[in-house]
């Protein structure tokens, strides 16, 4: 039951991180779509993006 | 090195020492410094900026900053953020003392999805797709006791209907947590069949979106 409790928490915590605040320039891909998609985006999106920038600094 | 934008904030100190401060204009942007190679959707990257978001929220209400910003320095912070600060330092000046508090719900019954066979447009179908995804309600008497509860209790408060679940997003005195909860432990013992989550405390998150200025 803590852990349960615990795992909430943290998925709660993870949600108010990516799917609140204010936006600004550069971050609007990952809160478009469901919470599937959202962190389904978050793996593929932002990893492509990182490996993009990677890719163009050699 | 990037730096991920965590949060804005009033003064220096309610961001240090937690982590570093970048003046912008006449406010601060807490921030985390991460390796470039090190990817944003890296698991213990966000478990890392969850924790310091709490701590930053535990020295003092700030404006938070959806994940996934970063910047090189202060420069690229100050031209991304141009035209916004006069706006913000006014809603942390105006919020100094309240944060936020959220209720999330499953709606009481989910809405049909509307047949495109019942539209002569598409565009008139898109229309009612859109409208249907935000028109879930709460049991009325569930909802009646959560405004006698809880929201009388916040200094302000927002119904956020989306398809199949319904938020409440309240700001709430600091002084007030205490009671809010246990308002939330009075609903959950009244209302024991019903599931809901009240969770916070949270920085400014939805009542400083731009969208519900």
């Amino acid at each position: 039951m803590a852990e349960e409790k615990l795992e909430i928490t943290l998925l709660e915590t993870l949600d108010h991180l990516l799917d609140r605040g204010v936006v600004i320039a550069g971050e609007a891909v990952i809160s478009i779509g469901d919470v599937d998609l959202l962190y389904l985006g978050l793996n593929i999106v932002l990893a492509n993006v990182e490996a993009m920038q990677r890719t163009g600094r050699k | 090195m990037k730096s991920i934008v965590i949060g804005i904030h009033f003064q220096r100190d309610d961001v240090e020492p937690v982590t570093t401060a970048i003046p912008v204009e006449n406010l601060f942007a807490s921030v985390h410094a991460v390796d470039d190679d090190r990817p944003l959707a890296d698991r213990d990257l966000l478990i890392e900026i969850a924790a310091v978001r709490a701590r930053l929220l535990d020295r003092a209400t700030f404006i938070a900053i959806r994940y996934g910003f970063s910047v090189r320095d202060a420069n690229e912070l100050a031209s991304k953020c141009a035209g916004r600060t006069a706006k913000w330092r006014a809603l942390l000046v105006e919020h100094r003392d309240e944060v936020e508090m959220t209720l999330k719900a499953p709606a009481a019954a989910r809405p049909p999805r509307p047949d495109r066979r019942d539209f002569e447009s598409g565009a008139a179908y898109l229309r009612a797709l859109h409208d249907a995804a935000h028109t879930a309600d709460l049991d009325p008497k569930f909802r009646g006791a959560v405004e006698r509860t809880l929201v009388r209790r916040a200094t302000g408060h927002r119904w956020i209907r989306e398809a199949a679940s319904v938020e409440l997003a309240m700001l709430v005195r600091r002084s007030d947590l205490a009671a809010i909860r246990d308002a939330g432990e009075q609903l959950r013992a009244e209302f024991a069949s019903t599931p809901f989550l009240l969770s916070g405390p949270w920085p400014l998150e939805v009542f400083s979106a731009d969208d519900h200025q």
